[in-house]
């Protein structure tokens, strides 16, 4: 199992109050999975996406990824998981301005400290698979915001993470562009067998994913599958039987 | 650190092209003051330290050693015997350019029914000419030559008292070491300006003979002064003509200029603080002011910062990349700061701007700026290390940052 989470919990505490974040998740997914948070605003999807990355700690509970108990890392080994095995893709592109498309999928490889040549020939394999290739030299500003957003998830999938993670990755883009992003996702997801987990609360973006996990006011109160999916066929054990709510 | 993260702190600073040029200006400004101060301050000392010389007539002096630590009046009557046996030992060094007696001694000036005190000196006309100070501040008449001529020349004040001038005969009275009273009717050839006017008041130079003649003094001196070629070391000139006096049997001390410069040693000291505070002062400054800009970098681009951390940046890269920034800030900044200040200092010098008279001087020069590669080099050093200082805290927070709230920052 590619993602492991067990009574996840993140409280926020500001004074005296709490807020919940995100409470008592548990679920797990598959190497291969395209899955979709989804939940109203204040669901608690960014929380846990959060958590998922390993951008922040939970407050209780166990997440397990690719084998890895992460309660076991220290910051710098956080950074370094995200870095070696885990792909982000921002709701804004959140590109590095003063480095060309090129650069800025080079640079998932950069921290990594891998040699220029192959960083930079990998960056222009993966821009390729995003459909960039005639982009490579262009800087941000030069590009439209559907290719910023590809730039963004070449620089994802260009370390080959077993695992994206993407908080609302069509939230800054018009619906014929995110629709067009969710393409990619689902040939990435086909081709490479990369996970994808991204949040929505876009019904059209949504109704994209092959499993749906439904958040509301911090919890998983829906898990379904719904339809194809090139990962594991074995239930996801959160899963709701029969898919009830799709 | 990689060649890529310099290059992208580079390229940042190419992006943010007015705040670099903004803390550029400012490395820019604090290397050119660095340089130019130090220049101007070697320059400084370097006219001071001739200046003194020439006041003092030469850098090594020799005199009785019974006279060292007496007052003034006591050791008017220890004189050296035989000042040309003296003056030929000091001329063996090649690096003596010439060594002349001098006399010191006083009494009254008279003319008509004026009289007032002076205080004397005898001296050899051209050699006093070609290496004192009393050349150059010629008020009217000329410098005396003749060094057998009855002639003297007399401070501003001096001649003011006893209403004397250029061509006028002036009596010199004075007592001599055997407590008798002479007097010398000696011919006015100049007037004199000096700047301090307790000395004007009182100045008085006699010629070498007409001197030895007053004080019944024949052959003998207070002092011989001897005066070294330019760059001559001091200190080697010094102990080896301390040598040649031992070796000679003569008994007589030797004392350099710096001996008997208490107040050249204090504007040195007052300069050195002057420099040391204006460099404290110049570093807060620009630390202060690329502090602030480096804060405002980290703000400006705090999302960018939770982007990098957030894909798996370490921390320590983060930093670095910001320290780099300082670094080419600082580096390159000193780089334009000595072009800067290589083209500062040629217009400088070649304006020939008139310069006051320095501490104790008479005359002004013109404004010249030395080319001191220490200066360049201590610009260096203390522009980069101040911009690292600079960049060390902002980098250091760029690097604390948490990325989800860097992500968040709008
Ligand atoms: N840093 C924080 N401090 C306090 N409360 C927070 C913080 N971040 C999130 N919350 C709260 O946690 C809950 C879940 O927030 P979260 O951002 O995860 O929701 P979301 O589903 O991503 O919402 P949206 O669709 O608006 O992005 C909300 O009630 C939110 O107010
Ligand atoms: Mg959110």
């Amino acid at each position: 199992m590619l993602v492991r989470v067990a009574g996840l919990s993140r409280i926020y505490t500001s004074g005296e109050e709490r807020v919940v974040g995100i409470e008592g998740a548990t679920f797990d997914v598959a190497a291969g999975e395209l899955a979709v948070l989804e939940g109203p605003s204040g669901s608690g999807k960014t929380t846990l996406l959060n958590l998922l990355g390993l951008l922040d700690t939970p407050d209780a509970g166990t997440l397990v990824l690719d084998g890895v108990d992460t309660a076991g890392l220290d910051d710098r080994g956080r950074a370094r998981f995200r870095r070696e095995r885990l792909g982000f893709v921002f709701q804004a592109h959140q590109l590095v301005p003063v480095l060309s498309a090129e650069e800025n999928v080079a640079l998932a490889l950069w921290i990594r400290g891998l040699p220029e040549a192959e960083c930079r020939a990998r960056a222009r394999e993966a821009l390729a698979a995003v459909g960039l290739a005639d982009q490579a030299g262009r800087r941000p500003d030069a590009l439209s915001g559907g290719q910023r957003q590809r730039v963004a998830v070449a620089r994802a999938i260009v370390g080959r993470p077993a695992l994206v993670l993407a908080d609302e990755p069509t939230a800054s883009l018009d619906s014929e562009t995110g629709r067009r992003l969710l393409d990619l996702f689902e040939e990435l997801h086909t081709q490479r067998g990369t996970a994808f987990l991204f949040s929505s609360h876009d019904p059209a973006i949504v109704a994209r994913a092959h499993r749906r996990l439904r958040l509301r006011d911090g919890r998983v109160v829906e898990d379904v599958r719904l339809g194809p999916s090139t990962g594991p066929a074995a239930p996801s054990p959160g899963a709701a039987p029969g898919g009830a709510g799709a | 650190m990689s060649l890529r993260w310099w290059r992208l702190a580079a390229r940042n600073l190419l992006r943010h092209r007015r705040r670099t040029a903004l803390t550029g200006s400012i490395v820019v400004v604090g290397f050119v003051a660095t340089t130019m101060t130090a220049g101007f301050v070697a320059q400084t000392f370097r006219s001071l330290a001739e200046v003194t010389i020439r006041g003092l007539g030469g850098q090594l002096r020799i005199v009785n050693p019974d006279a060292l630590g007496k007052t003034d009046e006591e050791a008017m009557g220890l004189l050296l015997d035989d000042w040309e046996g003296l003056a030929r030992i000091a001329r063996e060094d090649p690096n003596v350019v010439q060594a002349m007696p001098r006399l010191t001694f006083f009494g009254l000036a008279v003319k008509g029914e004026k009289s007032a005190a002076y205080l004397g000196t005898g001296t050899v006309p051209a050699l006093e000419k070609r290496a004192s100070l009393t050349a150059d501040s010629v008020a009217s008449g000329s410098f005396f030559a003749d060094p057998r001529a009855d002639d003297v020349m007399l401070g501003g004040g001096l001649a003011r008292a006893i209403g004397a001038g250029p061509g006028d005969l002036v009596t010199v009275m004075t007592t001599t070491p055997d407590g008798g009273l002479n007097a010398v009717d000696a011919n006015v050839t100049a007037v004199l300006r000096y700047p301090i006017k307790e000395v004007d008041d009182r100045l008085l130079f006699l010629t070498y003979e007409s001197a030895a003649r007053l004080l019944k003094a024949e052959g003998k001196a207070s002092a011989v002064v001897v005066l070294l070629r330019d760059g001559a070391d001091l200190e080697t000139a010094a102990s080896g003509l301390r040598e040649r006096l031992a070796r000679a049997g003569r008994r007589a001390s030797v004392k350099t200029w710096l001996d008997s410069a208490a107040f050249y040693k204090q504007v040195q000291l007052l300069y050195a603080a002057i420099f040391l505070f204006t460099g404290l002062v110049l570093a807060t400054v620009v630390v202060l002011a690329a502090a602030n800009t480096m804060t405002m970098a980290v703000f400006e681009r705090t999302r960018e910062i939770g982007t990098l951390l957030a894909i798996g940046t370490d921390r320590r890269d983060v930093r670095r990349l910001f320290l780099a920034e300082g670094a080419i800030l600082g580096v390159g900044g000193s780089l334009l700061g000595g072009a800067a200040s290589l083209l500062l200092r040629a217009a400088l010098n070649a304006a020939r701007l008139p310069l006051p008279p320095p501490p104790g001087g008479t005359v002004g020069g013109v404004l010249h700026v030395d080319l001191i590669p220490l200066a360049y080099l201590i610009g260096f050093a203390l522009m980069t290390a101040t911009l690292l200082a600079a960049s060390w805290w902002p980098a250091r927070r760029a690097a604390r940052l948490d990325p989800v709230k860097a992500l968040a920052h709008v």
